[in-house]
Parts: structure tokens; sequence; C-alpha cells
């Protein structure tokens, strides 16, 4: 884990890592189960082909028997939330205060259990695994959120934990008018 | 793509795997949108990610998620299974950009009755080389 960099003016990050790091959330359901269309268009965005995950006729020549999701983590969580609408970009953000609104994906691990078939119900537990700050070119004031998603589906079997970094940032503007308030008081 | 099943016994340290190449364009990013949901403007908002300091817009991490996880799926065949992929967004995918996917074995070797391949896999771009190193573990099947 890497250390908190000091921090500056109103925001505390020793106190938002005191009460933020292990929060974890109540298991939520996904709004549909896993369904062919959106598997589509996430596969068709990068001219992703594969039968396994578009045909279910071939689906049956496997040993599957099912048209299977994709082993993406970013689609397992798709599935696993809110579904299309209203759109959430990031369901965590709320939960830890930032002193930064903009957000930046750094890295991301997926550990697979099972594989997702059309029909499953997907759900989602999260938890914070840490708070820090570090500086980046972006913001010397960026904090960064390590993120668990612990993904199950109808059966209570986990089929992936994706364990998610980001960094949150302010904007350039933002960041001159934290100075100016610094400096009026 | 090749769609032959791949098995354990057959693979070796240094096999390539077959790559392929997508050009950024604004086609593209509105597949993304479409294909990842997600409605985060600085993937397809010029002035969002400029007010944010970036120098434009950048795919995210679904699209680039989908693509090394291509690469491994098209490779590994219908009965493979992957069983860990990590990554990391180090430089980004702009439009203009033809983000080219790769990937290639690192090692094969057995563990708790697995047959096991560890992959690397990475995107990169002309304008600023890998922008996208992973590391991958897939389980292959035993020949028959």
């Amino acid at each position: 884990m890497t250390e908190p960099a000091a921090s500056s003016g109103t925001y505390d990050i020793e106190e938002v890592r005191r009460k933020y790091i292990g929060f974890e959330t109540t298991v939520a359901m996904g709004r549909y189960p896993v369904e062919y269309d959106a598997i589509r268009r996430h596969c068709h965005m990068v001219d992703d082909n594969n039968p396994l995950f578009l045909d279910a006729e071939h689906s049956k020549t496997t040993l599957h028997g099912a048209v299977l999701c994709p082993p993406s983590g970013w689609l397992a969580l798709y599935f696993a939330s809110l579904g299309p609408w209203p759109a959430v970009f990031e369901p965590l953000f709320p939960i830890v205060p930032t002193p930064g609104k903009r957000i930046v994906n750094m890295s991301q691990e997926v550990e697979w259990s099972a594989r997702i078939n059309v029909g499953d119900h997907l759900s989602v537990r999260r938890r914070i695994a840490d708070v820090y700050q570090k500086a980046v070119s972006l913001d010397p004031e960026a904090v960064w959120i390590v993120a668990e998603a612990i993904i199950t589906n109808q059966r209570d079997e986990t089929v992936c934990v994706i364990t998610n970094t980001m960094l949150t940032h302010r904007t350039p503007e933002e960041q001159e008018q934290g100075a100016r308030s610094q400096e009026a008081e | 793509m090749n769609r032959s099943q791949r098995y354990w016994a057959d693979v070796e340290a240094g096999d390539e795997l077959e790559g392929f190449s997508l050009d950024i364009t604004p086609r593209r990013l509105a597949l993304q949108v479409s294909g990842s949901q997600d409605w985060y403007p600085v993937h397809f908002d010029a002035a969002f990610a400029r007010k944010a300091g970036h120098a434009d817009v950048f795919v995210n991490t679904g699209f680039l998620q989908a693509a090394l996880v291509r690469v491994i799926t098209d490779w590994m065949g219908d009965d493979g299974f992957l069983k860990r992929l990590r990554f990391e967004m180090r430089r980004m995918q702009r439009p203009g950009d033809t983000m080219v996917c790769r990937g290639k074995v690192t090692a094969r070797y057995e563990r708790a009755g697995e047959a096991l391949v560890e992959l690397e896999v990475w995107a990169e771009n002309e304008r600023e080389g890998v922008t996208t190193p992973g590391t991958a573990t897939v389980i292959l099947p035993r020949r028959p």
C-alpha cells in the first residue's frame, strides 16, 4: 500500500482513510439478467465476432451449451449494476469524499472463478480497499481509490473479483481556485 | 480469427498471440459508448476532457479491456478459461491513433492439477508505444 502524502487545505486524507477503508456496500442485484444484445454491443465495439459470445446456434456445439459473456470485468459489473439507464458512471464515487470530481482509471485486475452465461443474474458487493493521496501531473493532490467488486451469480457463486484503482483529480481551474482560497485564509 | 481449439501441450513460451488493430475514429468512440455504456464525458466530449487538463478525449477502461480480452479469447479457443487479467492504463489511446493489440506466451506450467499458461498482452500505438500493458493467466484444456 502506498502511504498517503501530507494533505493540505481542508481535506483530511487521514480522516477519510480511517472512515472509508474497509467500507462495504450491501449486495445489489443487477437490473436485468445477462442478455444477448448488451454482449453483442460490447463485442462489436472492438470488432469481436467470436461466435462463443454471439451465436446461439454455435453455443449448442460447445461444452458450455449457452452463449457466454466475454470474460470482461467491465461487462460483468455492468450486468451486476444498474443497467443501461439512468447512466451511473461510478457508484463508488459518492461514497468516498474527494477534493476533485474528475476520474481516471489507472489499473484493473479481474480474477475469474466461473463463466457467465446468457440468462445468469448477477449481483455485486463493493469494498473500498485503500484510499491515499499521491501527486500526478494532472493534480498534486490527486486522491487514489482502490475498490473491489465481488460479482456473484443467482446461485450465490462468486464469478469474479474485480480490483480497480482509480484516481480522482481537480481541474486546473479548480486547483487555481483552491490556491486562491488558501492564500486568502 | 482462428477457430480451432488450443491445447496446453501445444503451447510454448515465446509463442505470439495473433493481434489486431483498430483505428480510433469518431465512429469508434460512439461504438465505445454504446458497447461499454460508459457515459463519462471525458471519453467522448473533447471540451470536457480539455477542461480537466487532458489533451483530448481518450478511450475508456471497458474498451481497452474488451480489446485485450479479444486477443486472449480468440487465441485460447472455446474451452479455454481466462483465470486472471491485470492491465494498467499508463498512456492514452486518442482519436487519430491506430490501436494495436498483441500478446505472447511467457510461461506454461501445471499447478494444483490445472494446465496453466501465462501471457503478456498489451495495447500500443505509434504515438505513445505501449499504452496498456497487461498480464493474464489462462487455463487450457489438455489434448484428449
